[in-house]
């Protein structure tokens, strides 16, 4: 608990995470939406998103995720604060020039094949119209590009909202929950996808409660409950450092062997052999051939490591909800 | 904007329930209009002219179906009731959005909602000048049938007269999509919205007046400023059909067509406003 309010404490304006220099794509202060009667979707919510960066916006069902994607892409006006998208306001051309977005399921005109409904969006956007092409190639819709899209399968929806997403070539991807309905395989094909479209100078701001999808996606984590940011980091800040769990008799030749090894302050007795060490978990072959060496025997050693699910859980105080 | 309105012109030239409401009005100019007319004209015996003002038999009623009445006798049968179709192209045009979700993916695109919103009205408006053309040139057309199968001249109004018509055709059509686009903005939905416009058109403002006037109170002062009301002043602009030995069969409409047509401009700018201020300031939560 104390590694997490650590990276609360640290995810309020700290500063750009290593390598991505300070380039804000997007940036929110104090934003609020309130809906009718008091109901705070969003909550005094300070967020910044850096270009280049795979960010994923965590949160279980009702944290205010897709209102924020929302505001940021001018759907909802907030109630109070601001928000800057590409450096211009939320919504406005100058913003929306540069961004993709597929927002909860994507929509399309029933009545027109999936190739039209491309075209129609490459005419509004000032897109070349070999760009449709070359985006139903990229999420492997081509052989149904020509059907309509009213017979298009969950996941097939899913692809042309991708493709959709990308036929401004955007430099900032917005996603909520861009996996819905996809079977196993399609799943593992939009995250690879996503990871790819990732590389590079493109930015992409992804929201999930899959939380294998984020970590297996993401190079930095928001978790956001009841509106709020409770966390921000890189996967492994918000797991926190891993440790080396050793069983080993004699109990105290091996507290010796180990506190050399690792540093006395590092390491902590668990009672009945067992001991806890902080420490790079690369080292636990040396350390083992140590306490071999030194007479221990050996009868237990792994890297203890908290899931993502578990932190998950802790900061936003749900269970099964996932 | 051209972008968009080409974008929307994109969407209504493939989408299915445009054409079949399109053909359909043409169809039903022809069947309605005119051959159901000419048949009840043509085929109804002399006992049945009971009613009839004295010395005018059905036959006599046929002058309405030449080509020197065609505009009178467009604007006789589509005056009102076309308008419902315009309706209905205004509602589909901007309530479907709402319904498929497909608002969000428009608003997500490059331009502004209100470029959007003006691009889709430029769109509706070249539709119901089709819709409006086509109309007339039908109904030009029948008309010179049923001359040719009647063995009578085939002589149109003047071109004029006829720009005028389909002029005041597109604005009351005009009116109509626009007042079915708004509707369907403020709902959010097509079935609402074309529900109640149905119930405004055909109903609501016809009854409130026929009320009044049932119980003897003069009701024309306050009528003229009402938008249906303009349409009928519009089209009873163009005049009615004279029969032989009668005078036209409608009164003379109780305020001109150049006050039809400033009120019926207003209120195409009032709904446009209306349409505008809540496509710029609501959230998209579908």
């Amino acid at each position: 608990m104390a590694i997490i309010s650590k990276v609360i404490a640290q995810g309020m304006r700290r500063p750009p995470p290593a390598g991505l220099g300070g380039d804000k794509v997007v940036e929110t202060n104090g934003l609020t939406k309130v809906y009718g009667k008091g109901i705070i979707a969003v909550d005094r919510l300070d967020l910044s998103v850096y270009r280049g960066e795979v960010y994923g916006f965590l949160g279980p069902n009702g944290a205010g995720k897709t209102t924020t994607l929302r505001m940021l892409l001018g759907l909802i006006n907030p109630t109070a604060g601001s928000a800057r998208v590409m450096g211009a306001t939320p919504g406005s051309p100058a913003s929306l020039v540069k961004v993709g977005a597929i927002v909860e399921t994507p929509a399309f005109y029933p009545y027109m094949t999936g190739y039209d409904n491309l075209r129609l969006l490459a005419r509004y956007c000032g897109v070349p119209l070999s760009r449709v092409e070359a985006t139903l190639e990229q999420v492997e819709l081509t052989p149904r590009a020509h059907h309509k899209f009213s017979t298009y399968s969950l996941g097939m929806k899913q692809r042309l909202g991708i493709a959709a997403a990308l036929l401004k070539e955007p430099d900032l991807l917005i996603l909520d929950e861009p996996t819905n309905g996809l079977d196993p395989q399609g799943m593992a094909d939009v995250r690879n996808l996503i990871i790819e479209l990732g590389k590079g100078a493109r930015t992409v701001l992804i929201s999930s409660h899959l939380l294998g999808e984020v970590e297996l996606m993401c190079t930095r984590v928001g978790v956001i409950r009841h509106g709020k940011i409770v966390a921000e980091g890189t996967i492994e800040e918000l797991k926190g450092a891993a440790t080396l769990t050793v069983r080993g008799t004699p109990a105290d030749l091996a507290m010796t062997v180990l506190a050399t090894d690792a540093g006395a302050e590092n390491v902590k007795e668990l009672g009945d052999g067992a001991f806890s060490l902080k420490v790079d978990l690369a080292r636990a072959a040396e350390i083992n051939q140590h306490l071999v060496q030194a007479g221990v025997a050996v009868s237990e050693l792994h890297a203890d490591e908290r899931s993502l699910e578990e932190i998950f859980m802790e900061l936003t105080g749900t269970e099964g909800g996932l | 904007m051209l972008a968009v309105f080409r974008g929307e012109l994109f969407k209504f030239v493939r989408r299915p329930g445009m054409w079949i409401l399109v053909v359909l009005l043409l169809v039903l100019a022809v069947v309605v209009g005119y051959a159901i007319l000419w048949l009840v004209y043509t085929v109804s015996p002399p006992s049945a002219a009971r009613g009839l003002p004295p010395g005018t038999t059905f036959a006599d009623f046929k002058v309405a179906l030449y080509p020197q009445n065609f505009v009178k006798q467009t604007f006789s049968t589509w005056g009102s009731l076309g308008g419902v179709f315009a309706l209905i192209v205004g509602v589909l045009a901007q309530g479907s959005e709402y319904g498929w979700g497909t608002i969000k993916t428009l608003y997500t695109q490059r331009s502004g909602r209100l470029t959007m919103l003006f691009g889709k009205l430029a769109a509706v408006a070249l539709i119901v000048l089709i819709m409006v053309v086509g109309l007339f040139g039908v109904d030009a057309a029948s008309s010179v049938v049923i001359a040719t199968l009647d063995g009578k001249s085939i002589a149109f109004p003047a071109a004029d007269e006829i720009l005028k018509a389909i002029g005041a055709g597109f604005l009351i059509f005009g009116f109509w999509a626009v007042f079915g686009m708004t509707l369907a903005t403020v709902f959010r939905q097509s079935a609402m919205a074309i529900g109640l416009g149905l119930a405004y058109g055909l109903v609501v403002e016809v009854l409130i007046f026929d009320l009044f006037r049932l119980g003897g109170i003069g009701v024309q002062q306050v009528q003229q400023w009402f938008p249906i009301a303009n349409t009928g002043y519009l089209s009873d602009s163009f005049g009615a059909v004279r029969l032989r030995g009668t005078t036209a069969l409608t009164a003379t409409p109780f305020a001109d067509a150049t006050h039809a047509v400033v009120v019926l401009l207003l209120y195409v700018v009032a709904f446009t406003a209306i349409s505008a201020w809540f496509t710029r300031t609501r959230d998209v939560t579908s």
